[in-house]
């Protein structure tokens, strides 16, 4: 089954048709979904960063950014070029290369998992069968960036936050692998797209968060940890850590660090709507719907409306998420380091163990709903 | 075996209790979100400082008679007089007078205590400078009398929220001529006035 548009197909046939060869065609299509992906999810940072921004205004009772652009949607804009242009500042006795590769090593693991998050059938940068494997992998490469950058930094504000990075992260790759593998074992497949289709055919009542009620909540605490929001942002805290691993950090190198916070925060949502709430599915099964008035799957408008329904909403998905988070972050007070590790190990690693038995019983004992 | 079973249940009750607060904490911050902001954009609008407010102080220098009752009352005795005794007339005579603000904390204790009313209270309280020098300020700076945010025509002016009409909580757009809540100071007046009764005639 190959519904819906294949952008990479027709793009490399048009090309064809003018006469170039296959391989040629394919180099020109490369450089286009990454850098799709990369302007993508700069945009979406600077959505974040705006709807932070007045979301916790409103939870404030203020007003938040006014003056840039129309409700201050250019805020970030503006917050982004006054970091381009601020002195880069390299702390004295501090390593410069290890200070430098810090926000680096950060930053591009996070971009890189763009690559397997699926906005539809074929709107997807890399179809891998490793897709949700990879997306764990990279995610753990972040913490060594940031003790990197603690360590480094010839700081001990600077070190104690990278360390508590590390041990945050490290402690909560466990729950938030688990409760991957969840799902991954009721799919059969660690691809994106097969965990999307075997979601897919009932609509809203398809997705895994029935299925997975408690995998949803260890999934999007441990989601919350890895990208060090709030109830969890103890490796920057900055009433006991001025900033932690980001203290000695300006201008660009601190825009990164930023940046790269906030495209993970996305990033995680969009990967909890595709684990959890059916990717690109729309609330009822759109198929089924067409086949039902008579509408051929191959319709041209059909195939380019629900190609732009599911964008929609993958991303009306992903940025609910983001306001659970952002809501989150102004009702929960920050735990204690000693409140955290036990979190993680005491509660959330048994828990999402006994999940991941329980879904594999229950895929045993009910093969239809769970499956087989 | 059953004291494991409890254990599970009572863990298993502490967390589904630990989310119902969370859910509760959440739907506290979800409700705030349709609240109108409170803030008051500060450049452009301003609040009236109510009529108790202890801004900067004002000093009138031809009623100070250099008692230094001020600099006596004030807990670091602040208020440097400097006078002299003028031999022909018997009297002190003032020469300078000055308040440093930036090490005054406008307990309005001189105010209080001053004899002949030459310091008073004023409404400003936008003293930011660039030195803290600045801030120490002679008998003339004493003597400025501050602009009113009412008559400022770059700035909207807000009411406290004591001074709000009954049952309003924003102070955008209020109608003219409403008044705060509760009765007025001279009405308070006029009515103990109305209450007492009038002078008798004297009996012999």
């Amino acid at each position: 089954m190959n519904s819906g548009i294949d952008l990479q197909g027709s793009f490399i046939q048009t090309l064809q048709d003018f006469g170039l060869p296959l391989g040629v065609a394919k180099a020109f299509w490369l450089p286009l979904p990454m850098l799709l992906m990369i302007i993508g999810a700069t945009v979406g940072v600077l959505v974040v960063v705006w709807l932070e921004r007045k979301i916790s205004a409103a939870a404030q009772q203020r007003i938040g950014p006014e003056y840039a652009g129309p409700l201050g949607v250019l805020q970030p804009v503006a917050d982004g070029i006054k970091l381009v242009f601020k002195e880069d500042v390299i702390p004295a006795k501090a390593d410069p290369w290890l200070f430098t590769m810090g926000p680096v090593l950060v930053v591009v693991p996070v971009f890189l998992s763009y690559l397997i998050v699926p906005f539809g059938q074929n709107l997807i940068v890399t179809d891998l069968n490793v897709g949700i494997f990879l997306w764990i992998a990279l995610s753990s490469i972040a913490p060594i960036g940031l003790l990197m950058a603690g360590y480094s930094s010839n700081n001990k504000y600077s070190l104690l936050g990278g360390l508590r990075a590390a041990a945050q992260s490290i402690s909560y790759e466990i729950p938030l692998a688990l409760s991957v593998l969840a799902i991954v074992m009721m799919s059969n497949s660690l691809s994106t797209i097969d965990i999307v289709e075997q979601q897919s055919g009932y609509g809203i009542l398809g997705w895994n968060i029935w299925r997975q009620p408690v995998g949803f909540i260890i999934f999007w605490i441990a989601a919350l940890a890895e990208c060090e929001r709030l109830p969890f942002d103890l490796p920057e805290a900055e009433e006991e850590l001025v900033a932690g691993y980001q203290t000695e950090y300006s201008g660009m190198k601190f825009a990164l660090f930023y940046l790269g916070s906030y495209v993970n925060l996305v990033l995680s949502a969009l990967v909890f709507a595709v684990l959890y709430l059916g990717g690109w599915e729309f609330f009822i099964p759109l198929d089924k719907l067409a086949d039902w008035i008579g509408i051929a799957d191959t319709t041209p408008w059909l195939q380019v409306f629900t190609a732009s329904l599911g964008i929609i909403m993958t991303l009306v998905k992903a940025y609910f998420l983001v306001f659970i988070a952002i809501l989150l972050r102004w009702t929960v007070p920050r735990v204690r380091i000693d409140q955290l590790l036990d979190l993680g190990w005491k509660f959330m690693l048994p828990v999402s163990l006994a999940n991941l038995l329980i879904t594999a019983a229950l895929k045993l004992a009910f093969p239809v709903a769970f499956g087989g | 075996m059953f004291s494991i079973l409890k254990q599970v249940q009572d863990y298993a009750k502490e967390s589904w209790q630990a989310a119902k607060y969370i859910g509760q904490g959440l739907s506290v911050t979800f409700d705030h979100m349709q609240r109108r902001p409170i803030t008051v954009q500060y450049p452009y609008e301003k609040l009236v400082p109510s009529e108790r407010y202890r801004g900067r102080i004002h000093f009138e220098f031809d009623k100070c008679i250099s008692c230094e009752v001020c600099v006596r009352v004030c807990p670091i005795n602040l208020p440097v007089v400097d006078w002299e005794f003028d031999k022909q007339v018997k009297k002190k005579k003032l020469n300078h007078y000055s308040i440093d603000f930036g090490v005054c904390i406008f307990c309005g204790n001189c105010v209080e205590y001053c004899p002949t009313n030459c310091l008073s209270m004023t409404e400003e309280y936008e003293l930011a400078s660039y030195d803290r020098h600045e801030l120490n300020y002679d008998n003339v700076a004493l003597g400025r009398l501050p602009y009113k945010v009412t008559q400022d025509p770059m700035v909207t002016p807000l009411r406290e929220f004591a001074y709000l009409p009954k049952g309003t909580n924003e102070p955008h757009g209020l109608p003219s001529g409403s008044q705060r809540a509760g009765k007025r100071p001279e009405e308070i007046l006029k009515e103990i006035e109305a209450a007492r009764p009038k002078p008798k005639e004297e009996v012999n």
